[in-house]
């Protein structure tokens, strides 16, 4: 952590001026609560977590490893199946989840690649050993935080940047660049929001002004004659080879999924379909970052890869297996349990903290429902210090890599680590009150 | 990329056209604020007709808090700056996160004057940070199309204000010269002849400021 190679006195203070600037740029994230919509800022610390160059050259490998087995395995179940044929995969967690697509099937995308931007989640263990918690391949934000936060940063404290040889990860809108060219079909590269009351909006347009991408909403865009355009406000259409849609594949296409969408291109999907735009990340890809199918993802390293896998699951047990059930029900004040359809830290709950009737409640249930959870054991995170009351305190925190599928894969040399501001809890995401940090990954 | 959709055009059209009515109402409200100190009560209620904004104000006090602070008042200063700030927070990638953050600088000091014991001297920041938005704008916007059109709706909106507070001839005359040299340097469709029309009406010598609001409203095409 900071402590390591840097006094937090060197860093402390600047966490005011940098969340002054961050307020200036505009900087939020939006939250709807009892059905309306508030934006808030997204509260900044300026002590950093530091990754060494050796530790994050193996998380390197690591997170190029999984998500290249997680790309081969959506390209296998919207292809061959061989996963399920060969019994490594049971059919139970693909086909009867929301997040397989049927409409997918037989589709190859630009390139072969599905998962174009994955997001990782990773805790440290206060052993060291890192744990991936969850992989997020549909629409992962957040890489626009620290990389403003690292520009305004350098602004108000140059000297440590100086001092410390940090790779710069302002280069990730150059990442992003190069990976929706790889991509592109021909035509411009666009981003498409679903609007300015979207979580996320801020992401949305920092990204398009940083990549150069235009920002559009659905109804800017036209399928026509098999090919995707945009129309300027003279009537010209300009083709669209590549789009980062930041929007769920449901509300995608009107015409070929939820059909109330007015956010969405009618018929994108199946030009999408012929080859002739690219879609980032593809659709379908929620058959992959499932929390059940998770328990699998080691498993899939070894079938695709004929690898080891390099990081590790946090331990984990399906209750649909009889035998992780009765582990479960016998160990469960020692697990957290995960409801596979929820996000965003909501679903989560310690069987420790329940009283015992709600525990007997979650038992019968999981008993009723057990393709529903997942039960992992409790990893005691490494703290990072935050800066409170001008002090340092030590709060949970998680890191999101970001790894991008282009020509090559690539690892982004930061990513976001959030925190949690409350010195009881585990859950660190912005929905719930969390903050974040900048990751400094160290060069040699 | 060089391309832009017809809202975003829209928006940046009307981004100069509020960002304006924000800066001149704001001196206008200051030269107003300093007519009621030794002047009669009702000096406000001269303010809303030249404006053409309904008085319903109960006395001066209450002119004075809530002409510029009220958000529920349509035609309040900050219902107009909100309405500059709406449409730029969605031309991120067109203005640069840099000029849009003067826009947010105005909205913050705008909401510190509000609540301000000196809301006159708190008002000149939001000024302050209008023209600093402007200036930035001119300068790091790469597009010209796009930098023309904020200042083809912030002409547009100052000849319509000068016209309804019978601004002096020279200041209306230098309005029209200026958006008269710069509607033709915008991708915009515009009607020719009428700017032609205005472009001799500002050098008649009793200017009619009624026909040229009227003419500058149906320039573009809607």
């Amino acid at each position: 952590m900071g402590g390591n190679i840097m006094t937090n006195n060197e860093v402390c203070y600047h966490s005011d001026t940098v969340n002054e600037l961050l307020a200036r740029y505009g900087v939020r994230f939006g939250i709807y609560k009892n059905g309306a919509f508030k934006e808030q800022l997204f509260p900044y610390d300026a002590i950093p977590r530091v990754i060494g160059a050796d530790e994050f050259e193996f998380l390197e490998k690591g997170l190029i490893q999984r998500v290249t087995a997680l790309n081969e395995f959506i390209k296998d179940i919207y292809g061959a199946k061989a996963i399920v044929r060969d019994s490594v995969v049971p059919e139970e967690f693909i086909f009867a989840f929301s997040g397989f697509l049927a409409q997918c099937d037989g589709i190859v995308p630009p390139k072969g690649i599905h998962a174009h931007i994955a997001g990782i989640d990773l805790v440290q263990a206060k052993d060291g050993t890192w744990y991936i918690l969850e992989d997020n391949l549909r629409v992962p934000s957040g890489a626009s935080y620290p990389m403003i936060a690292r520009e305004l940063s350098r602004r108000s404290n140059p000297g440590m940047y100086k001092k410390y040889r940090i790779e710069d990860n302002r280069d990730y809108a150059d990442l992003l660049r190069s990976m929706m060219n790889y991509v592109n079909t021909g035509g411009h590269n666009v981003i498409l929001t679903p609007g300015r009351y979207n979580a996320a909006y801020f992401e949305h347009s920092y990204l398009a002004e940083k990549t150069g991408a235009h920002l559009v909403n659905g109804h800017e865009l036209t399928v026509e004659n098999d090919h995707l355009y945009f129309i300027d406000y003279t009537g010209r259409k300009e083709p669209v080879g590549a789009v980062y849609r930041r929007i769920s594949d449901e509300y995608l296409d009107p015409m070929n999924f939820n059909g109330e969408s007015v956010i969405g291109i009618p018929h994108i999907f199946d030009i999408y379909r012929k080859g002739n735009v690219a879609l980032i990340n593809a659709p379908g890809n929620g058959v992959a970052d499932d929390k059940g199918i998770y328990y699998f993802v080691p498993k899939m390293v070894k079938y695709y890869l004929n690898e080891e896998p390099i990081l590790q699951n946090a331990p984990t047990y399906l209750p649909f297996y009889p035998k992780d059930m009765a582990y479960v029900l016998e160990h469960f004040d020692d697990l957290v349990l995960k409801d596979v359809a929820e996000a965003g830290g909501y679903g989560v709950v310690f069987g420790s903290a329940m009283t015992e009737e709600k525990k007997q409640d979650f038992k019968n249930r999981l008993k009723a429902e057990p393709r529903r959870f997942i039960a992992q054991e409790v990893i005691d995170f490494k703290d990072i210090d935050i800066v409170d009351n001008g002090g340092a305190v030590p709060r949970k925190a998680d890191l999101r890599a970001f790894v991008l599928m282009g020509e090559k894969p690539m690892v982004w040399k930061s990513g976001l680590t959030r925190f949690s501001r409350n010195p009881e809890s585990f859950i660190v995401n912005s929905s719930q009150g969390g903050g974040f940090k900048d990751t400094w990954v160290l060069s040699r | 990329m060089g391309i832009i959709s017809v809202e975003n055009t829209d928006r940046l059209y009307w981004l100069g056209r509020y960002t304006e009515r924000t800066y001149t109402t704001i001196l206008l409200f200051s030269e107003s604020f300093d007519g009621l100190i030794d002047g009669p009560e009702d000096y406000y209620t001269d303010f809303c007709r030249r404006l053409d904004i309904p008085d319903i104000y109960p006395n001066a006090e209450d002119f004075t808090k809530h002409y510029p602070y009220d958000r529920t008042n349509p035609d309040s200063i900050v219902s107009n700056l909100m309405r500059a700030y709406d449409n730029a927070i969605v031309l991120r990638e067109e203005l640069g996160s840099e000029t849009l953050s003067y826009l947010q600088l105005a909205v913050y000091a705008m909401n510190k004057a509000a609540v301000s014991d000196a809301p006159l001297i708190e008002l000149q920041k939001v000024e302050d940070n209008l023209l600093a938005f402007w200036g930035i704008a001119d300068d790091t916007i790469e597009s010209e199309n796009v930098r023309n059109i904020i200042k083809v709706g912030k002409r547009i909106e100052r000849i319509d204000l000068y016209g309804r507070i019978q601004m002096p001839e020279k200041c209306m005359r230098r309005e029209i010269h200026r958006l008269t040299g710069r509607i033709p340097r915008t991708n915009l469709a515009y009607n020719k002849n009428l700017l032609s029309d205005l472009a001799k009406m500002a050098e008649l010598p009793s200017p009619d400021y009624y026909r040229i609001v009227e003419k500058t409203d149906h320039l573009l095409a809607q």
